[in-house]
């Protein structure tokens, strides 16, 4: 064409200021209105709005997983352990091969158990209800997920009661924003909601929404978008708040859909912002149960399926990591030498507790 | 791709002679320069008219994809401007172009797109009607989706709804060398004269978010389409003024083809915006709309 090479798209590197990447480590003292978001113009180097950013996080190179041969020195050496749901405890809403087995060795050997899911369908009280279906028992307390980890991160910046928050996500979050006692707006019944773009008609929004919460949302439309959107552009100082930013989930069993990393690219692609990142790999959740149970977090192993987010998330809070590949991470994509990430330890699932340890006793 | 920030200069009695003796071909952006919504900004018709009969070439360049170039010669009529298909460059009309130049057989796409699409000779899946697709997630059941689809092309979308991340992400994340085109990525555009609504840049970040890729962008401020205006005008790049209301798209675009810029404040950027330092793109001249040129240059 032309007889020479078509550039097909060419983005310039415009020297603009970089967005902050949205770290969140502990639970500072700050006032909702000494809250302030860098308005970081978009970055047509594209570099930093996607996973890779996590990785800048990391302080060190680390030597590459070792499989776990000897749980019980692991067990030992720990006080804590942390799991990750999706594709750890359940794929879907089928229980993993010999989970309750092994919580129940861990329970019976004095171990703490802590469930963190990015998953912010649902909240810690519906997460509660679906271990106790899986005839698992796990209590409403020893459940972080993102959709609680939103408001509790509301309530740590004390967001004024008067203030509303617009929701572009599931169930989970609306009803932990009501737990903690929050004014929201939207939420699944948005979904119904149809634009015609017709000369003269005028979006209105509420100027009092001080928080748009963006997650994982199967109600997803262009109303939302534009609501979220106008909210973050226009109310001074509204807060851009993501659940989590994985770009699939394991709604099934049998597939991979588009995750929660979606629905929050699309407003940071409209709102030209980066959000401020709640859920895993973000040490939020990690900060506030370490300050909930007095634990340190040299004494947590972190056991996930995926590699930036639960794995970065143990290693960003200093904890063991336990790679297990019973969710969405194989092997060959652990040892890809275009992987940077490496965990402590890897296993098939954590079952293998229960195979590994007979076989070292 | 010249560094140095230059300020723009206002538009005035002063230059306005040499830079329209300097230009053969001038390049408009619809949204916000000619129209806003589907209301004709003023002035606009005289000063088309003058610019044609003093033998200027126009050429309207767009990143709005949700029409095709027949659509948009449509709209151009009846707003009472006469332009012919040929004159204008839509994203949606990229789009069909970069397949066709790199030979591929199957793609999806959406509105104006699928008309390009199938003007090209391709067939598209998706469109507006997968608006009305609902997913369903029950243990056992498989979203399917078609294996041969070599192309996904995303553009604005004001129907774009969980059913259309999904099917696009399976697409470009299982089939084996399936693109991911972006007509464009604005952010945000007036799609109404009275405020600005999400662009194509939304959708196109949503499905980077799910798939974790980086598209082909074809669109402003990418020059891909100016490879094509070069083929059917036939005149320099030096000779072509690009006249459009955003900086990170218009101006980059004609400053990353080497032609004059000329920004309007008439549609998303105001004097301020221009004026603040964090904005590196400085286009050559700016002023308020391009009628300014038909009372700056007379009848």
């Amino acid at each position: 064409m032309l007889g020479r090479t078509v550039v097909a798209y060419s983005f310039v590197s415009v020297p603009a200021v970089f967005p902050t990447i949205p770290k969140f480590l502990g639970l500072k003292r700050l006032s909702f209105n000494s809250f302030s978001i860098a308005n970081a113009k978009w970055n047509w180097n594209f570099k930093l709005y996607n996973r890779k950013s996590s990785t800048a996080l990391r302080k060190e190179t680390r030597a590459s997983a070792q499989p776990l041969k000897n749980a019980d020195e692991l067990i030992y050496s720990v006080e804590t352990f942390i799991f990750d749901c999706d594709g750890v405890i359940w794929k879907g809403d089928k229980l993993i091969d010999g989970v309750p087995q092994t919580l129940d060795m861990l329970r019976s050997r004095g171990k703490r158990l802590v469930f963190v899911t990015n998953n912010s369908t649902k909240s810690r009280k519906q997460y509660g209800k679906k271990f106790e279906t899986l005839g698992l028992n796990v209590t409403e307390e020893e459940i972080f997920a993102s959709s609680f980890a939103a408001a509790a991160y509301l309530k740590s910046i004390n967001f004024p009661k008067e203030k509303k928050v617009y929701v572009i996500g599931e169930d989970g979050i609306l009803k932990e924003l009501e737990l903690a006692g929050f004014q929201y707006l939207g939420g699944p019944e948005d979904g119904g909601k149809k634009i015609e773009l017709k000369p003269g008609f005028l979006m209105e929004h509420d100027k009092d929404v001080g928080a748009v919460v963006v997650g994982f949302d199967r109600y997803f439309n262009y109303y939302k978008v534009q609501y979220g959107t106008l909210c973050v552009r226009e109310n001074p100082g509204c807060l851009f708040i993501a659940t989590n930013r994985d770009a699939v989930t394991h709604l099934t069993d049998a597939q991979e859909w588009a995750g929660g990393g979606s629905m929050v690219g699309a407003i940071a692609g409209s709102s030209q912002r980066e959000p401020l990142v709640v859920g895993k790999p973000s040490t939020f959740m990690m900060d506030y149960l370490a300050n909930k149970f007095g634990i340190l977090k040299s004494q947590i192993c972190m056991v996930g399926d995926r590699l930036d987010t639960d794995i970065l998330f143990g290693q960003n809070g200093g904890c063991k990591t336990l790679l297990v590949l019973s969710g969405v991470t194989t092997l060959s994509m652990l040892q890809d030498p275009s992987n940077s990430i490496q965990p402590d330890f890897y296993t098939n699932k954590i079952s293998d507790f229960l195979s590994l340890k007979a076989a070292t006793a | 791709m010249n560094t140095a920030k230059r300020a723009a200069q206002l538009l005035s009695s002063h230059n306005v002679t040499s830079l329209f003796d300097s230009v053969e071909a001038f390049l408009f952006d619809c949204d916000g320069v000619i129209w806003k919504g589907d209301k004709l900004i003023d002035g606009v018709s005289q000063t088309l008219e003058m610019l044609r009969s003093k033998g200027k070439k126009l050429v309207f360049v767009t990143n709005n994809s949700t029409k095709s170039r027949r659509q948009y010669a449509k709209k151009f009529n009846s707003l009472g401007i006469s332009v012919r298909e040929d004159e204008i460059f839509s994203s949606s009309f990229a789009a069909a172009m970069y397949l066709k130049v790199n030979n591929f057989p199957r793609e999806k796409g959406g509105e104006g797109i699928l008309e390009e699409l199938q003007l090209a000779g391709y067939t598209g899946l998706g469109g507006p009607e997968d608006g009305e697709k609902r997913a369903e997630w029950k243990s056992n059941s498989l979203f399917e989706h078609d294996k041969s689809v070599g192309a996904v092309v995303v553009g604005l979308d004001p129907h774009i709804n969980y059913y259309k991340l999904q099917y696009g992400t399976l697409c470009i994340r299982e089939n084996p060398g399936c693109l991911f085109i972006a007509t464009n990525r604005d952010a945000v555009g007036h799609m109404t004269d009275l405020q600005e609504w999400p662009g194509a840049g939304c959708m196109v970040a949503a499905m980077c978010g799910s798939t974790e890729r980086e598209p082909i962008v074809v669109g402003k401020p990418s020059t891909f389409m100016m490879d094509f205006l070069l083929q059917k005008f036939q005149v320099s790049t030096s000779k072509m003024c690009m006249v459009g209301d955003r900086l990170d798209t218009d101006i980059l675009f004609g400053k990353n083809a080497g032609c004059k810029t000329l920004l309007v404040l008439s549609g998303v950027t105001n004097q301020s915006t221009l004026e603040d330092p964090s904005s590196t793109i400085q286009p050559d001249y700016y002023t308020s709309n391009i009628s300014d040129c038909l009372h700056l240059l007379g009848p």
